[in-house]
């Protein structure tokens, strides 16, 4: 085993269990910096994939601007401590429970396809087409473009569809 | 590198490119925090520390004295993990930013290449932006843990103050990317040598004067410094994020704060004013590198000296207009240039 490999799994390790942390958390805020701690062993996984490019844009747009965001809100809403939600119906823990087997299903299933052709840092065969931002923007811009304009009227979508969903109702 | 193994030499070599700055840096805050105070003197007619030392220079060690020996109080109700972590992600973002910037000329002593720099990254450019957009939980989580509502909302302040200005500061700088064609800062400054017309530096603040000025007034911001100190406003909210912080704890926020003007004002000389280079001065052997040396911390110290200029003759801004100013002038500005330089690539790229 090389050192790189030990670093990759350490880093895998850690983004697992923060990630882990952040759902189990009481504290909204002690949440949030756990999943920043997890994007950051995610960033380390991806420099070791050869993929630098990816792990910046992963520290500056998620640890860096979004959960900033997701900071500002909850001290300006000052969440406090967490209350345990007792008002939930059994179904809710069937179709939950349901829900995590069929993902784990999905996930143990795409890795079984896939599991020969994930890259490692031992790998001599060329650097991915990842670690290169020219050709990422080639492929972003050119045989991805639908994909990536279809991401983007989503996320608008979401922005949108929140904005209507929070929006105070009118009296009539 | 590569195949071969690297002797004692070489280590000692890369561990001295990369701890020289770190050690280096928060030995030069001894004397800016004296130029500060000098200056603030200066720009309000007054003489300022002048009682230790000649013209006053021992004060910074007193004060240093001081924040070693006085009591560090943890308010009770503060969240003691988060409280105590927040200065030292302040200092260590600080330090850690300058880790890719070149301070000098690359030196060839005994067949080897030694730059001038602690890492050469690929992504050099987007790992400043990556630690700088780090710096934002120092403060974020300073004013939250420490429980205290004048704390809370200079940290909320802070919060949204850093996200609207890195995302000008960032348009901006891509107008630098672009024109080099690479994240690598060595290659930023590789194309910045040279003249235009035999008498012009082809430094990139002549073509983007307007995304250097977006760049270096989100600076401003980014570091907290007046007319962007609105997380500290000492008139509104006692100290803002570290009202609750004292002795060295304090001295770690004020520290963080003063290498992170000399990192800003080093990464405005690397990406708008050639770096370590001046047009017709080509470094050779120890003695050449020490001279880009020197080229590099001039131009830097005179940033520095704006960032103390600044601080002393404008008044802070209103919350309003701090956002005003950063979504409605800055960042359509910034996408001004950007425009205007893909242009300016693009017709390059034609003849």
């Amino acid at each position: 085993m090389t050192a790189g490999r030990a670093i990759f799994d350490l880093a895998a390790a850690v983004a697992i269990v923060f990630s882990g942390l952040m759902v189990v958390g009481r504290n909204p805020v002690r949440s949030v910096l756990s999943l920043v701690v997890a994007f950051f062993g995610l960033a380390t996984c991806f420099v070791l994939l050869l993929a630098p490019f990816i792990a910046a844009l992963q520290v500056i747009v998620y640890a860096g601007a979004i959960l900033v965001l997701f900071l500002f809100v909850l001290m300006l809403l000052n969440v406090g401590q967490e209350q345990p939600d007792r008002t939930g119906r059994p179904i809710q823990t069937v179709l939950g429970s349901a829900a995590v087997l069929v993902f784990a299903g999905l996930l143990l299933g795409m890795f079984r396809g896939s599991g020969a052709h994930v890259p490692t840092p031992a790998d001599p065969i060329s650097p991915s087409a990842l670690g290169d931002p020219a050709a990422l923007a080639r492929l972003l811009y050119s045989d991805y473009l639908l994909h990536f304009e279809a991401v983007s009227v989503l996320l608008l979508a979401a922005l949108v569809g929140a904005f209507v969903l929070a929006r105070p109702e009118k009296v009539s | 590198m590569g195949g071969s193994a690297l002797t004692f030499l070489d280590w000692a070599i890369v561990v001295l490119r990369v701890a020289l700055p770190v050690l280096v840096l928060p030995l030069f805050v001894v004397p800016l925090t004296w130029l500060e105070r000098r200056g603030a003197a200066f720009i309000q007619d007054r003489p300022g520390p002048n009682r230790v030392g000649p013209l006053g220079l021992v004060q910074p060690i007193a004060d240093m004295i001081k924040m070693f020996f006085k009591e560090a109080i943890t308010p009770t109700s503060a969240d003691r993990f988060l409280y105590l972590l927040a200065p030292a992600i302040a200092v260590f973002a600080a330090l850690s930013t300058f880790a890719v910037v070149p301070y000098g000329a690359t030196i060839h002593v005994d067949g080897r290449e030694i730059p001038m720099l602690g890492a050469d990254l690929s992504i050099g450019v987007l790992y400043i932006f990556a630690i700088t957009s780090l710096s934002v939980y120092a403060i974020v989580l300073a004013g939250w843990a420490s429980n205290s509502k004048f704390s809370l909302m200079g940290g909320i302040r802070s919060g949204a103050q850093i996200i609207s200005y890195e995302l000008a500061m960032t348009t901006a700088a891509a107008g630098v990317i672009l024109a080099s064609s690479s994240f690598r800062l060595s290659d930023v400054i590789a194309m910045q040598q040279g003249t235009w017309l035999g008498v012009i530096p082809r430094w990139n603040v002549i073509p983007q004067f307007f995304g250097f000025v977006v760049f270096f007034i989100s600076a401003f911001a980014e570091t907290n410094r007046l007319p962007f100190d609105l997380p500290e406003a000492e008139a509104e909210l006692v100290a803002g994020y570290h009202t609750e912080y004292s002795a060295m704890r304090f001295g770690a926020f004020q520290m963080a704060e003063y290498v992170n003007v000399m990192v800003v004002s080093a990464i405005t000389t690397t990406l708008y004013f050639g770096g370590w280079s001046l047009p017709g001065f080509h470094p050779q052997g120890a003695l050449g590198a020490l001279a880009s040396l020197l080229v590099f911390m001039a131009k830097s110290f005179f940033f520095v000296c704006v960032f103390i200029w600044v601080r002393w003759t404008l008044p802070r801004f209103r919350y309003d207009q701090l956002m005003k100013i950063g979504w409605k002038a800055l960042l359509p500005l910034a996408l001004a240039n950007l425009l205007w330089i893909g242009a300016l690539e693009m017709w390059r790229m034609r003849a």
